[in-house]
């Protein structure tokens, strides 16, 4: 006999759309994956090392839910270094990736407000994370000629209509389009006027060239800055990410985890601590390498008068696509991460790799 | 009245936790983690990983490889037929497992019968899901059995779901093969899910015998089960675990898991597999070793004329402090102060259990012995 109570938790399930929409895939998986959220690179041996190390001298036990001592020193240490912020070891919660990130301080941070103002454009983790329990949600329209990101009088108009709490990405993880220096100091002020906060996604801010500004050096006590610890450096299927926020806000997200995972692996959090010792310098060089691919599948895209859409991080680049543009690519065996997802119809993402100039001949 | 102010709950035991750290002749009975390391092949399997696997990338449900090794040890121990393709998910450790396995199951208003006292994570979950605890209480001198007929008396309209944690945490009871068929019956008549919770499967004393709710007719349909690698195997740093259940059902803890966390660590997976697949001889030498030591702490909790529920599975004891007629909160904090013991209070589970201590028994014997000898020291000042 059929379980009414299960067909009503399948309706439920059913009903809300934002956990059916996919997530790109964490890692990629070979030079043909350019959709994947992060780039692959072998790990440094100095990585392995610190994990192995870890692991066999009896690092396999629980650890403290918050992570361990060092790597939440070397996340304040690497954050305060290239965003000017002041954050101590208490202002830094380690997580699972980035995804636990966004579920953490959406859920979390959003709890303590009434409504949320997210971007139509973002991450498709966001809806997601949304979609788990249902907060009030502001869309915020963004502008394609800006990398999709929502103007500055977007989110004028969303503190007017009484929003406080703001979910924004810089660079976006659509299109790698980040706010200047100027706009960031702007939507530092319009906040502070209202009283109001941010979490703010500044994960690929490092692939930015002289980097990005960082909402959290002009507002260090109503934002909570979240990204993966590192992006890049070759941990994206070993998951680390990291909140750096107030100590206030800390606390409950810390309870948070506990509830739902205790703490993060060992393994994953030893290895981003020997990471960090090696990231400042690994990451220059392949972001030297990301710039040089970047910009050569940038002169192929102009020389085939495709249309790009605007973004500064050099680890990807999104440009319009309709469908038969799109099955060229399948064709060419490319996997790409669809704009739809991130709330963009016919836009593709594309990291850059080996394969970009390939994939940008295929939409040519 | 203690001078530190009284947190509650978690909070309670991280404070005692705190304070214990800052002893150096410690002796922990609180947290529910395997004194021994991780087996050596295991760590072994890993490093291979690192090395052999760097562009591996699973799906948020896990690696292929992986849940087929699940569904081949839930077949194996518990008697579960899975598919692994649609009817396993993997997760960051048991509790990212019971968090959506709550999530999946019960929603706004919806009731969960929780027989107590029991793992606090669970009522924690449910008010994340903003579900309803209908707490059915067990007592010590029935072994903290949970009734059938008064599990029954509780249900009401809005009852949605049945909890059953055997061995459990920390009542330590393992529900008996004839209460298990009539809950599940029990949770077919009122058309209810069942949430099975079988992390301390492996861990069962004497003669009695873990059954999983899924084994049994009617109960794999209705019923989302979770595992870990954490207590069996001692992997509690790797944060993996599982939940099996019904295809229709687990589709939709695959989008809440992806949502909530992505995905699990492609090391600890890789492990997960080596833990599974590998040599299981490490798994029964601490079972043994506990089982020992379980012996060991029955025989002391008699001697200081502690009343209990004999542990007839898991790694914990919970025993009745009445007669000291103080809070275990305090309790506790004394037994930390003077003697340097950490033993979780009973009130951090649920406010019915102040008099009541958890123990463990997951430290090496000698220490257990001592541990015990101070126990007794405390108790008798108290
Ligand atoms: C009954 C029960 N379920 C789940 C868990 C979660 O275990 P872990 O997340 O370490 O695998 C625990 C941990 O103590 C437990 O006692």
């Amino acid at each position: 006999m059929a379980s009414q109570t299960k067909t009503k938790i399948l309706a439920r399930h059913a009903a809300n759309a934002a956990l059916n929409i996919p997530l790109p895939g964490i890692s990629m998986r070979g030079a043909h994956d350019l959709g994947a959220d992060e780039p692959f690179y072998p790990l440094d041996e100095q990585i392995i090392a610190g994990a192995v190390e870890a692991l066999e001298s009896g690092q396999t036990h629980y650890v403290d839910v918050p992570g361990i001592a060092p790597l939440r020193e070397a996340i304040a240490k690497h954050l305060n270094a290239a965003c000017g912020t002041s954050w101590q070891s208490a202002n830094i919660l380690v997580t699972a990736g980035m995804q636990e990130a966004r579920f953490l301080t959406i859920q979390i941070i959003g709890a303590q407000y009434d409504q949320i103002g997210v971007p139509t454009v973002a991450h498709p983790g966001v809806q997601k994370a949304l979609g788990v329990r249902r907060r009030q949600v502001v869309s915020l329209s963004v502008e394609t000629e800006q990398g999709c990101l929502p103007s500055l009088d977007e989110i004028a108009a969303t503190l007017k209509k009484g929003c406080r709490l703001f979910y924004l990405e810089s660079p976006s993880r659509l299109s790698g389009a980040a706010y200047t220096q100027n706009q960031v100091a702007r939507i530092a002020d319009m906040l502070a006027q209202h009283d109001a906060a941010a979490i703010w996604d500044q994960g690929l801010a490092r692939w930015v060239d002289e980097g990005c500004s960082s909402l959290a050096a002009l507002a260090e006590g109503s934002t909570a800055a979240i990204g993966e610890a590192w992006h890049g450096i070759g941990l994206g299927s070993w998951l680390v990410g990291s909140i750096a926020a107030p100590t206030d806000w800390i606390a409950p997200m810390q309870s948070q985890k506990q509830i739902m995972a205790i703490c993060t692996s060992t393994a994953s959090q030893y290895a981003a601590l020997a990471a960090s010792e090696i990231f400042g310098e690994t990451h220059q060089q392949r972001l030297g390498q990301m710039r040089g691919q970047r910009a050569a599948a940038l002169a192929m895209a102009s020389e085939l008068g495709l249309d790009l859409v605007p973004g500064a991080a050099n680890n990807l680049l999104a440009l319009h696509a309709d469908a038969s543009a799109r099955g060229r690519l399948a064709e060419a065996g490319i996997d790409f991460a669809a704009g739809e997802d991130f709330g963009a119809c016919d836009i593709v993402r594309l990291n850059i790799g080996a394969a970009t100039v390939t994939a940008i001949e295929a939409l040519g | 009245m203690s001078k530190k102010k009284q947190a509650a709950g978690t909070n309670l035991l991280y404070q005692l936790i705190a304070e214990a750290r800052t002893y150096d002749d410690v002796i922990v009975m609180g947290r529910g983690d395997p004194d021994f390391d991780t087996p050596a092949h295991i760590v072994e399997a890993a490093k291979h990983a690192m090395i052999h696997h760097q562009d591996d990338v699973a799906p948020p449900a896990g690696l292929p490889a992986l849940r087929e090794a699940i569904a081949a040890r839930v077949k194996r121990v518990n008697n579960i037929d899975i598919d692994p393709a649609s009817e396993v998910v993997v997760t960051n450790g048991g509790q990212e497992a019971l968090f959506l396995m709550v999530l999946a199951a019960l929603g706004e208003g919806d009731e969960l019968i929780v027989p107590e006292p029991n793992y606090n994570t669970y009522a924690d979950s449910l008010a994340f899901a903003g579900g309803v605890k209908v707490a059915v209480q067990t007592a010590h001198e029935a072994d903290f059995r949970a009734d059938p007929a008064v599990v029954r008396a509780a249900i009401t309209e809005k009852t949605r779901a049945l909890l059953l944690v055997s061995p459990n945490n920390p009542a330590a009871n393992v529900i008996s093969p004839a209460d298990m068929r009539a809950l599940v019956d029990i949770a077919i008549q009122h058309d209810l899910m069942i949430l099975a919770d079988d992390i301390y499967d492996l861990f069962v004393y004497d003669d009695f015998v873990h059954t999983s709710p899924a084994s049994l007719p009617g109960g794999k349909e209705r019923s989302l089960t979770l595992n870990a690698l954490s207590k069996a195997y001692s992997m509690t740093g790797w944060r993996l675990g599982w939940v099996v259940g019904p295809a229709d059902l687990m589709a939709r803890v695959a989008e809440l898991k992806a949502a909530i966390s992505g995905g699990t660590s492609i090391i600890s997976q890789h492990a997960g597999i080596a833990a599974l697949t590998g040599p299981q001889d490490a798994v029964d030498m601490m079972a043994a070793a506990y089982a020992r030591r379980r012996r060991l702490v029955l025989d002391a909790l008699d001697e200081m004329g502690m009343q209990y529920g004999v542990p007839q599975g898991g790694q914990f004891v919970f025993a009745n402090i009445a007669f000291t007629g103080m809070d275990s909160a305090e309790v506790a904090q004394r037994i930390l102060s003077e003697q340097h013991v950490l033993a979780y209070p009973g009130s951090a589970f649920s406010k019915e259990r102040k008099d009541y201590l958890r123990m463990t028994f997951l430290q090496p014997e000698e220490q257990l012995i001592e541990g015990l000898r101070r126990m007794k020291l405390a108790m008798a000042s108290l």
